[in-house]
């Protein structure tokens, strides 16, 4: 035996292997606290050392780890709802109405499961309002950072998000079902020349019926959360790949430059490369002790906070609030007002008020402000971080002076949409006419 | 060697791009096989009933989303889906019934058509008026079935809004 044996106590110190694993989440050293994010799987996507700034609750507000404990929430409450669920055009109502009124726990099972739908959608939209008003897809100091492309990637999987809910709130197969999939449908079908076809191939035939609620159904469970799945985990990558936050990058840039003497104490071992001694590296101001914090305790205990009061909140709020279910599905009879859920009404105002006339000329609402007008917003959107020229150190901060117009732009197109979605909320009445809150609207019997 | 590296160049584009059009012919055959090729239609010719048995005025079949209107002998059938985006209208009975021009010949209107959906508004002949419809509604053709003289419509047949079939 030419190795030397190894004792029990240095192999468990030994770098990357964390003596306790099961509690390497409380870490007695520095040098634990690294190893822990290497020999934990859990924590492996962590990095070893965070900024302490990024990890302030009133820069990010934590929407991107709010939604993404949403996204765990609906996976693991979609678990139970996908042996409950039976996506036949007959039975898939009577399906849900046991859910609601026979399974043991499924009325809160499905509670929990709509509300973090509704919830997601609003965490992920205020999530990009957050990144936007911070410039947080500016690029700052480090090399081969790719912010814009995240935003891109964010914007996708907003999106993403959008089409889930609404694959979701067909399912049931009720009235609400039944006229969203034929204005939906209506809108697609109204792209000129490629429209009707994109149409048929969403139904699967020209008619709403059982081949239409099972692509739907595999929209839904398989083919839009592993496409969601996919790019979360391609943002987070890209997250740690850009150094973190862009506010660990104004730290960066803002710290004074001092070099710091390399110090041999900090090897490659962190990330698990090297076995005994590694070479030094530079330790740079992102590493300095005064900024970074380890992220093993201290990102760990803020994300577990964020993640299980989320779960916590929808576990109780799912107690409180039931979740509703309308008529069957019935071709014959439009609901009136048909409305859309409220992450939709915007849009619905917006095909509602954009058919143009010029001359004998006429463009249909739906192409205009269905297809269109969301088209070039999300196009805009999207391509907004290579047309914001704002310095660098304006990223990562919030409402910084020199990003004041864009902002305001931005601010001002948010508030239209809250505001067109208040006014489909609250003000229209039947025949989808605007009414006040105080003004009394009409009894029109449901059907005739 | 010059050669010798050509064909092996040769050889591995040739792989790549057998692999590419071998995956594409895969990806294209999965979702070909997502375009239906059959459509299960109801059949866009109905039979409504016998031309007795409607009423003056307006009658709604919710089936075929359609208006049937009489006036005496005279019918003419007005379709329900609104042009916009395809929810179904309701007819609303006006107070005054009232006679317009219609291409060319009196109709007696008697309703208006309002969408439950984006609130576009259709007067009683299928006139858009107001809100987001594009088109007037659609107007189909009626006639009388030679076996059992019942109304028959044809909902792939539009017909200009002068049409009326007249039942002797």
């Amino acid at each position: 035996m030419s190795v030397p044996a190894t004792t029990a106590k240095e192999k468990a110190s030994a770098p990357g292997v964390h003596p306790r694993p099961l509690w390497s989440v409380r870490p007695s050293s520095d040098r634990e606290a690294g190893d822990a994010v290497v020999s934990n799987f859990l924590l492996h996507w962590f990095p070893a050392k965070v900024a302490k700034a990024s990890l302030d609750w009133g820069y990010s507000y934590w929407l991107g780890t709010v939604s993404a404990a949403l996204l765990l929430l609906l996976v693991l409450s979609g678990g139970p709802l996908l042996f409950l669920y039976i996506p036949s055009v007959e039975r898939a109502y009577a399906s849900v109405k046991d859910i609601e009124h026979v399974v043991a726990f499924g009325s809160w099972i499905r509670s929990v499961h709509r509300l973090s739908a509704h919830l997601m959608v609003a965490a992920v939209f205020l999530h990009l309002v957050r990144v936007f008003l911070t410039g947080a897809y500016k690029n700052g100091t480090g090399r081969g950072q790719r912010r814009e492309w995240n935003w891109v990637i964010g914007i996708a999987m907003l999106l993403a998000t959008l089409f889930l809910s609404f694959t979701g709130y067909l399912l049931p197969w009720d009235q609400l079902a039944y006229w969203a999939v034929t204005v939906g449908t209506n809108i697609a079908s109204s792209v000129p020349f490629v429209g009707p076809s994109l149409r048929e191939l969403l139904l699967g035939g020209r008619t709403i019926d059982q081949p239409t609620l099972i692509r739907f159904y595999v929209l839904h469970v398989i083919v839009l959360p592993g496409a969601l799945g996919a790019l979360l985990v391609y943002h987070m990558w890209r997250v740690r790949k850009d150094g973190g936050l862009a506010r660990a990058d104004r730290e960066a840039l803002l710290a004074e430059k001092t070099a710091v003497p390399p110090t041999p104490t900090k090897t490659y071992t962190l990330l698990g490369v090297a076995r005994g001694t590694g070479p030094t590296v530079r330790a740079s101001t992102l590493e300095a002790p005064a900024t970074t914090v380890n992220a093993v305790p201290d990102l760990v205990r803020r994300a577990a906070i964020v993640v299980l009061g989320t779960m916590a909140v929808i576990s109780m709020l799912a107690v409180a609030v039931r979740s509703p279910l309308e008529e069957p599905a019935n071709p014959l009879v439009t609901p009136n007002p048909a409305k859309a859920p409220w992450y939709f009404l915007w849009l619905q105002e917006i095909v509602t008020d954009t058919t143009v006339r010029i001359g004998s000329f006429t463009l249909n609402g739906a192409f205009l402000g269905g297809v269109l007008l969301p088209g070039l917003l999300l196009l805009v959107l999207t391509a907004w971080p290579w047309l914001d020229r704002s310095p660098a150190a304006a990223a990562g901060r919030w409402l910084p002076r020199s990003r004041r117009r864009q902002n305001t732009l931005f601010l001002a197109f948010c508030l239209m949409v809250v505001v067109l979605t208040l006014v489909g909320t609250f003000g229209r009445g039947p025949y989808w006419h605007f009414y006040w809150p105080w003004q009394e609207r009409p009894e029109i019997p449901a059907r005739i | 060697m010059k050669e010798r590296s050509d064909r092996r160049d040769f050889l591995m584009k040739l792989g790549i791009g057998a692999g590419v059009a071998g995956l594409a012919g895969q990806a294209g055959a999965s979702l070909r096989s997502l375009v239906p090729n059959v459509s299960y239609d109801a059949p866009t010719t109905v039979k409504l009933g016998l031309p007795g048995e409607f009423p003056d005025g307006l009658r709604f079949l919710p089936d075929q989303r359609l208006f049937v209107f009489r006036e005496g002998n005279t019918f003419h059938a007005v379709s329900a889906v609104c042009t916009h985006l395809g929810c179904t209208v309701r007819a609303e009975s006006l107070s005054q019934p009232e006679t317009v021009s219609v291409g060319g010949s009196p109709l007696r209107v008697t309703h208006r058509f309002l969408c439950p959906c984006h609130g576009s508004r259709y007067s009683g002949d299928g006139t858009n008026v107001a809100g987001p419809a594009p088109r007037p509604l659609a107007w189909f053709r009626l006639s009388v079935a030679a076996d059992d003289g019942q109304l028959v419509v044809d909902l792939a047949d539009e017909v200009g809004r002068d049409f009326r079939l007249t039942v002797s």
